[in-house]
């Protein structure tokens, strides 16, 4: 019993690697899909509805075939990985890269809808408002919108965080189950819970797991009512 | 010179605007119904629509030419816009939201500083408020004065009445003509309602199906075929400009008079109360409607105000009539078709206009 709140070193090591991955996913994530989030709540334009169904698509498409159209696409003998493996000597596939990548090509369409929803909400009126009295439209949006939408940002923020700490199908493809490189929290947990006599090890990451998501969910909610209030 | 010209046109589906306007300083009324095409015209000349085809000019500067297709962007047009619903900026401060457009004048073309505009709106206390925390007619002091602080040269103000009682419009109605007088600024008021527009301005521009059918002065344009009937609707008002005179406190009544008028006039002195001094001008307003015509003046009588004049003009619609009196200066007066034809009113006769001290409204 006594060994039942002891972690081991491949538990912290599999929790810090999470940790690292989520908070690289959604920072990284998170210009790209401001941008994109504002493209798509301000602009009308042909294929609108396509470039949609194309961000959206990981939410719906089984995380494993995305991990597979990944590894198609960035393995070192894929159709764009090869050149990086031969130019630039690099690999994506099988590193904690892929595993970034991963975790940023599921948790995209779930930042890109809370920023572009809150966007929306943003009557446009006030950037007019803010063009007539100067501003341009780069300066009205940093000054008016996005302060205006930051309830959405922060929730598009923790959601691509918190989606990236669960992410397993694609990373198990794309970036393997490697312990230290790529092993996180869900597939070292898959792995304890294969092994006969590993129930107390798959206790303590399912404990941190429940715990991480649900403080990540009770903070980005908590922002959201206070900025709501402020608003 | 002309503080602004333009002819813009613009095909909105079913909806055509094609407009010319020109005016020099002070303050033009635009007045149309809803569907007129207002709220377009402001869009084109503030730069928020694009029109297919005209031109627009500020002082001299061209602001847009299709010609040549020159358009400069909202921003770059130094024109106030005070917009309807207000739209303050619902995450700043009063003060932020003042100081918007400060980041983007030089500082040696600020025209307007911020404590003296401050002071002149009376925003003092609202500074550290937030949009939400605010009163109707509040809300619209501050757009008024976070478009004044980007130094425009000229205000355009969208129906700056419609989201205010009937109380808070005489309320803002000096602040306008203070903001007029003070800075020098041309403004461009449009609204729906003919009797709050005139209470700022009698120069106006008439719009219908996104056509300018009447330009000029109110009392002029009432005189030209058609236009009575065009802003019937909208409730017409004589609206004349009076000196204090005395103040007779003992009858509670204030005496007012007018160079063009050969009788002085009285009023409710607690109107003046609140308003002027002896010696102010200020603007009376008086309903068509409230007002008698006789063809003597009649002694014994309650009501206090009468003066003499010439019924100039007659127009008759359905079977009311409305007679141009006049008086040392044009009133505007309505009686039915039936007292017509028992007095025997025709153009050129002589005439009392009756009304009572109760009838008078001020304005500012």
């Amino acid at each position: 019993m006594e060994h039942w709140f002891v972690f081991s070193e491949t538990e912290m090591s599999a929790i810090g690697l999470s940790f690292k991955i989520a908070l690289c996913c959604a920072i990284l994530i998170l210009p790209i899909a401001i941008l994109m989030g504002w493209w798509l709540a301000r602009k009308t334009f042909r294929g609108k509805s396509l470039i949609e169904g194309f961000i959206n698509l990981p939410l719906v498409l089984p995380p494993v075939a995305t991990g597979f159209i990944l590894l198609l696409l960035l393995g070192t003998k894929g159709l764009i990985g090869q050149f990086i493996y031969e130019w630039l000597g690099i690999r994506i596939a099988f590193t904690y890269y892929a595993a970034v990548i991963a975790s940023m090509i599921v948790s995209f369409p779930l930042a890109v809808r809370a920023i572009r929803l809150s966007i929306e909400m943003v009557d446009p009126g006030f950037e007019e408002a803010a063009k007539t009295l100067g501003a341009s439209t780069f300066q009205s949006f940093i000054r008016v919108t996005l302060p205006l939408a930051l309830p959405g940002i922060i929730s598009g923020f923790v959601l691509s965080f918190a989606r990236s700490l669960g992410e397993f199908g694609a990373t198990i493809i794309f970036a393997g189950n490697i312990s230290g490189e790529t092993q996180t929290i869900p597939l070292a947990l898959f792995n304890q819970i294969q092994i006969p006599g590993m129930e107390s090890s798959a206790f303590r990451l399912l404990l941190v797991a429940v715990v991480f998501s649900f403080l990540a969910m009770s903070v980005s909610e908590y922002l959201v009512k206070k900025l709501h209030k402020r608003n | 010179m002309h503080a602004l010209s333009a002819h813009l046109k613009r095909k909105k589906g079913d909806f055509s605007l094609d407009i010319k306007v020109d005016f020099i300083q002070g303050i033009t009324g635009v007045f149309g119904p809803s569907g007129a095409g207002k709220t377009t015209l402001m869009h084109l000349l503030v730069g928020l629509e694009r029109p297919d085809e005209g031109y627009l000019k500020i002082e001299e500067t061209t602001l847009v030419d299709t010609s040549t297709k020159t358009f400069e962007p909202a921003r770059n047009r130094k024109i106030g816009y005070v917009f309807q619903e207000g739209r303050l900026f619902p995450h700043m401060t009063v003060r932020k939201n003042l100081l918007f457009a400060v980041k983007y004048i030089q500082k040696e073309k600020q025209v307007i500083e911020f404590t003296e505009l401050v002071n002149l709106l009376e925003l003092n206390n609202l500074l550290e408020k937030r949009p939400k925390q605010l009163s109707g007619g509040e809300k619209q002091r501050v757009a008024i004065g976070r478009a004044l602080l980007s130094s425009p040269k000229l205000l355009l103000m969208d129906e700056p009445f419609s989201s205010l009682d009937v109380k808070l419009r005489r309320q803002i109605i000096p602040y306008l003509i203070k903001i007029n007088r003070k800075f020098n600024i041309p403004m461009l008021v449009v609204s729906h309602d003919l009797p709050d527009l005139l209470s700022l301005t009698r120069e106006l521009f008439l719009l219908r199906n996104g056509r300018v059918v009447g330009h000029g002065n109110y009392l002029d344009l009432l005189e030209q075929e058609n236009m009575l009937e065009l802003m019937r609707g909208a409730g017409l008002m004589n609206v004349i400009q009076f000196k204090v005179k005395k103040h007779d406190n003992e009858n509670g009544l204030s005496i007012l008079s007018n160079k063009a008028a050969s009788e002085e006039i009285s009023i409710e002195r607690e109107m003046v109360l609140d308003c002027c001094q002896i010696g102010d001008e200020m603007n009376v307003s008086l309903r068509p409607e409230d007002i008698a015509l006789t063809l003597a003046k009649i002694p014994n009588i309650s009501i206090r105000n009468q003066l003499p004049g010439i019924l100039t003009k007659v127009i008759q619609i359905e079977n009311r009539n409305y007679c141009l009196v006049d008086v040392g200066f044009k009133l505007l007066v309505s009686i039915t078709h039936a007292s017509l034809l028992k007095m025997e009113l025709s153009e050129g006769k002589k005439v009392w206009c009756l009304f009572k001290s109760m009838a008078l409204q001020t304005n500012i």
